[in-house]
């Protein structure tokens, strides 16, 4: 095909989008093939490629991590009627099918349907699924219930057809609280709650911070605003999209994103765009705040989800369902449903470690949910610690992966566990990605690794590159590129040596902020630092403060 | 240490990432990624100039052009295009070579600001004279000037340009494109002697009087042939007629011409006599060429020998003329015999085999004999000859340009008159003292030097011909140049091959993103790669496993320059490089 010459600053995907975004799916489910095009734009049904040819993969949004057991069960049926009866939890509280064929994409899209589950707009140039903490209505240091903020963001941006064609993804998440669990600092726009005092008085409000994110370049999330009134912060999600949408790069997809709108214009400039765009819509600022403000609702433990500190609002119990890899069979999901219908509030949650919840369990109940939990072959215990894997899909079904995390998964688990890392189970998280799209935040994390593959004198083997001490908002620093057979060995010299430096109720991100990755390269390559060291990050952006 | 692993060496061709490359592997490199230029006697570097056609710049693309090869608006009417042969359209796309030779016309016909191009040293008070205002001799002048040397030309002509004047018909080559240029030499501060016929003996004064003599004095004496039963006087000489023509001194003529030959005169003289007898529209008696080999062996490109046929001139091949007839003083016909090619035979040009009993006679009132020139061995005084290296017997005594090399094409005098001017100064200063080094720049513009691919697919506007009315008045130039459109649209095909594209194997982690988005197979991921000894890629095998891809790599013959690669690269291991031949003083 012949384009026009004048588009040669537009990438083709832009002149796919712009010859429309509606697909006939009954009709390429009669052919059974997709065209490229078509390819391109079943994106905005949350349909995407697979590794394996001839299948997809279908991300079903879950606004805000929450769904209803109707809804969980039909998710379960119709993996079982159309995708290998296979579910994956993702990264951000959404759920995907694996092996769907492409005449099973109708069926799947109406049966879903009818426990008003989507997954429209799952993947595509759109605002993505909403995430919010997984503890949002509960948690003890919750200044807000973010959750219906969330649902309502995802529902006002779903209706918003003049951002259906966004210059790329967009991703928004709501934190309850600065201890911002919810990821706020890696997303296009995260929004944390915040109780701050404003002449003289508390007041509860959203702080905004736009232009964080993963992907092939790790950006940290600026403010946009220190405080904005509750009323309108599912305002300013809309706002924030627009600044998104006029100002994205349409040619270059890979500097396509939020971040790098932040990047180029400068956040003064997008703060200048943001009031203009709700000031267009009727939209006040006046009460909008920027600048430093003191948060005063009280202190909050560093990393709030572990076991040990897990504390509820109400005093009821939640129930943790650690899922290895995040992967869940149908049958699986349909009996955990069973149990929140008879020990919990009939919804499971979903979290951004790719594991499930029970919430609003009654304390006495708790044993038996747990015990019927362990039954199903899940463990309970050890959410958000170093035994807490989390891995992308990888190669296993993704066809951007590079390498298999499955695998190495496996392989660092027997480490994990370790009698002698006992004391560190809640200092460390690891998490790995497949490839620089990042989809495990692997910067963020006290270890981290990125696949790629190594060069040998002939041929390459996989292997992987490895960070230690990220943080949402200092990524971490690049400790080597390893292969996969020596991943476990030198997760053990870095967890030994992290026990040997740790000061008390230290995470290993903080002792590699306090000490420099130095001690841990000098382990771990039996030579000092700077004697041909790799670059300090290479992927991150450099330590610039605490955790988060 | 353990977790040092061993690996393949990285690839990277050139000596240097970034910075100027010296060795001279480094310029065969550059002669491999950049073929036209390579193949361009006189090295203009063709991708630069078409890039700054392309943004719009035809003062620079002109510029580019009077650097290397002196004459642009000549050249971009006359050259014989070597570089379109080895355009890497003609490999990989289906509608021939970009027109690079349109295209440097373009850039001259459209600049407005034209200056000489700057000294390279200051007054050496060196004197050389220079034997031959034509192309060869006007470049070496230019030079030597440049170089600092206090030049002096003298031409047999009433005016310089030599072949370009004389030999090439106006309504190929407008006489005022020549005078321009040459102006734009000689205003440079070089005497220039015209009317003056240097022989032997005046060669012998110069050679006493200048501290160098350059000969570029042409191939001003033509083959003869010997035609039975035509004596010599009625045979017309193309050199001959070309310039009689070119001075007006042929208005018309009656009856049938035929043209012996098959070169560049030949083909001249059959269009110009066409415009004499104003047989242009197809009535009134017949041109023709015959010629012994067949059409693919004729000089004339593609494009003119279309237009040869449209203006009705008919082209008869593997025939050999072997005799003529008389009738009343004038001549009546000439006898041709039929060849056949001996396609079992080495060389550039094939062998003739005569086809028995196959004579045929062909009518005709003129005959003119445009087989070939070659030079006055006359003007050398008695004991001088030519050595090798633009060298005489004697050591301040040059030649250049067809005198020394045998009747040559423009570019090629043009080529050879800069190389002589720098074997002079080496002579004269007793050091080589200029250098040429490739320079590799990084540029940081996301891959995007405004090529994408459907630039490759576009089916580019043709440049726009004279009408055959208009051909027949006052040799009204037959390629009238590009429209804009048609500029800016064969620009846009050019692959800019001086961008180079390549991957840092050590930021590389084989996501084989870059294969996915590459528009054809211009990455692969390969096992192994075999380098000549200057290091440039011979040859690869691909890999279907990553496991056993050792290196992901790009092939620069396929590269179109879109750019896809070096934005979708997560791990920014793709570079651009702009790479540039210099020429300087050291």
């Amino acid at each position: 095909m012949q384009r026009q010459m004048n588009k040669r600053r537009l990438s083709e995907d832009e002149e796919i989008k712009a010859a429309g975004l509606t697909l006939d799916f009954d009709e390429i489910a009669k052919r059974g093939v997709m065209s490229k095009e078509e390819y391109a734009i079943a994106k905005w049904y949350g349909v995407y490629g697979s590794r394996q040819s001839g299948n997809l993969m279908a991300r079903i949004v879950i606004p805000g991590g929450v769904v209803t057991t109707p809804q969980a069960r039909q998710i379960a049926q119709t993996a079982e009627n159309h995708a290998q009866g296979r579910i994956n939890i993702t990264t951000r509280q959404s759920l995907q099918y694996h092996w769907l064929k492409v005449p099973r994409v109708p069926d799947m899209l109406r049966e879903l349907a009818r426990e008003q589950v989507t997954t429209y707009h799952g993947c595509g140039d759109v605002n993505r699924n909403v995430a919010a903490c997984p503890l949002a209505e509960n948690c003890v240091h919750a200044r807000l219930n973010v959750r219906p903020y969330a649902r309502e963001a995802a529902r006002l941006l779903a209706a918003c057809h003049d951002l259906d064609n966004l210059p790329r993804k967009f991703k928004i998440t709501w934190s309850g609280c600065p201890a911002a669990c919810a990821q706020p600092y890696m997303n296009c726009l995260g929004l944390i709650a915040v109780t701050v005092l404003r002449d003289g008085q508390p007041q509860t409000g959203f702080q905004a911070v736009i232009g964080g994110g993963m992907g092939w370049k790790g950006f940290v999330a600026q403010e946009l605003f220190s405080w904005v009134p509750p009323a309108h912060a599912v305002a300013l999600t809309r706002a924030v999209a627009l600044l998104f949408r006029d100002q994205g790069d349409r040619f270059h997809r890979g500097k396509a994103r939020l971040k790098f709108v932040v990047q180029r214009l400068g956040i003064a400039r997008c703060r200048e765009i943001v009031r203009e765009n709700l000031h267009a819509e009727g939209v006040s600022t006046a009460d909008f705040c920027t600048g430093p403000l003191t948060e005063v609702a009280g202190s909050i433990p560093q990393r709030p989800l572990v076991d040990s500190r897990l504390e509820t609002a109400d005093g009821t119990a939640v129930v943790r369902v650690r899922v290895p890899k995040g992967e869940l069979t149908a049958r699986h999901l349909r009996d955990l449903a069973e149990l929140s219908d008879r020990y919990a509030d009939q919804r499971l949650y979903t979290t951004n470690r790719q594991n499930l919840e029970f919430h609003g369990v009654a304390q006495e109940k708790r044993p038996t949910l747990v015990q019927a939990v362990q039954q199903l072959g899940f463990e309970t215990d050890g959410i958000e610690g170093i035994c807490d894997l989390v891995p992308c899909v990888g190669t296993t079904y993704c066809p951007k992966a590079v390498a298999t995390t499955r695998d190495l998964t496996d392989l660092l688990d027997p480490v994990v566990r370790q009698d002698k890392f006992a004391g560190i189970r809640e200092a460390v998280r690891i998490n790995l990605t497949g490839c620089p799209n990042s989809c495990s935040p692997y910067r963020i994390v006290d270890i981290g690794f990125r696949g790629m593959r190594i060069r040998e004198q002939l041929g390459s083997v996989e292997g992987w590159e490895m960070l230690i001490g990220g943080s949402q908002r200092a990524h971490g620093w690049k400790l080597g590129e390893f292969k996969t057979e020596d991943c476990p060995a030198v997760t053990e010299i870095v967890l030994d040596t992290f026990l040997e430096l740790r000061e008390e109720g230290e995470t290993l991100t903080g002792c590699v902020q306090r000490l420099g990755g130095g001690p841990f390269y000098e382990r771990v390559w039996e030579r000092p630092l700077g004697d041909g060291a790799q670059p300090d990050g290479g992927t991150g952006t450099g330590h610039v403060g605490g955790e988060p | 240490m353990k977790f040092d692993y061993p690996k393949a060496p990285p690839l990277r061709e050139y000596s240097v990432g970034e910075g100027e490359a010296t060795t001279a592997a480094d310029q065969r490199i550059l002669a491999k990624d950049i073929p036209c230029q390579a193949a361009c006697p006189a090295l203009t570097n063709v991708p630069l100039y078409i890039e700054h056609l392309l943004h719009g710049d035809p003062d620079a693309c002109n510029a580019v052009n009077l650097e290397s090869n002196v004459f642009p608006g000549v050249l971009g009417r006359v050259c014989t295009r070597p570089c379109e042969d080895r355009c890497r359209h003609q490999w990989t796309n289906t509608r021939g070579p970009v027109r690079i030779c349109h295209l440097k016309r373009a850039g001259a016909d459209r600049a407005t600001r034209v200056v000489a191009p700057p000294p390279y040293f200051p007054a050496s008070g060196k004197r050389v004279a220079i034997v031959g205002g034509g192309p060869a001799g006007l470049a070496a002048a230019r030079e030597l000037k440049r170089l600092g040397h206090d030049v002096t030309l003298f031409e047999r002509q009433p005016e310089l340009g030599g072949m370009m004047i004389h030999g090439i018909p106006r309504f190929r080559l407008p006489r005022e494109v020549v005078e321009q240029e040459i102006r734009l030499i000689t205003e440079t501060g070089i005497h220039v002697h015209l009317n003056a016929d240097v022989q032997a003996e005046g060669l012998q004064e110069l050679s006493d009087a200048y501290d160098a003599v350059c000969i570029a004095a042409g191939t001003m004496q033509v083959h003869q042939l010997d035609l039975p039963g035509i004596p010599p006087e009625l045979l017309i000489s193309g050199l001959d007629f070309m310039h009689r023509y070119n001075h007006r001194q042929i208005t018309s003529l009656e009856g049938d011409v035929v043209v012996i030959g098959g070169g560049f005169t030949a083909v001249d003289c059959a269009r110009s006599s066409a415009r004499a007898a104003r047989r242009l529209l197809g009535h009134g008696g017949k041109i023709s060429i015959y010629y012994r080999r067949s059409e693919h062996f004729m000089a004339a490109n593609q494009e003119e020998m279309e237009e040869i046929e449209r203006e009705n001139i008919l082209i008869r091949t593997l025939a050999t003329p072997v005799r003529g007839r008389l009738e009343n003083g004038h001549v009546a016909a000439v006898t041709l015999r039929r060849n056949v090619l001996d396609t079992s035979s080495q060389g550039d040009k094939p062998r003739m085999i005569t086809v028995p009993d196959s004579e045929f006679e062909v009518p005709c009132r003129h005959v003119i004999v445009a087989i070939g020139q070659h030079r006055e061995e006359g003007l050398l005084p008695t004991g001088w000859e030519l050595t090798t290296g633009f060298r005489t017997s004697q050591p301040h005594v040059f030649a250049t340009g067809d005198f020394a090399t045998g009747s040559d094409n423009v570019i090629k005098a043009v080529a050879n008159g800069k190389a002589v001017a720098e074997e002079i100064d080496t002579f004269l200063m007793g050091t080589r003292r200029m250098e040429t080094v490739v320079r590799v720049q990084t540029v940081h513009c996301d891959g995007y030097v405004g090529r994408v691919r459907d630039h490759d697919l576009l089916d580019p506007d043709p440049m726009q011909v004279a009408q055959l009315q208009q051909r027949a008045v006052d040799n009204h130039e037959v390629e009238l140049g590009f429209s804009p459109r048609g500029q800016q649209t064969n620009a846009e095909r050019c692959y800019l091959c001086h961008y180079k594209f390549e991957i840092d194997q050590d930021r590389c982690i084989h996501c084989d993103w870059c294969i996915d988005v590459a528009p054809r197979k211009c990455i692969q991921r390969v096992s192994r790669v075999f380098c000549r000894d200057d290091g440039s890629v011979e040859d690869v095998i691909e890999a279907t496993l990553a496991a056993d891809g050792t290196y992901i790599w790009i092939d620069s013959d396929q590269c179109i320059r879109c750019g896809k690669c070096l934005r979708v690269c997560p791990t920014e291991a793709i570079s651009m490089q702009r790479t540039e031949r210099l020429h300087r003083p050291r």
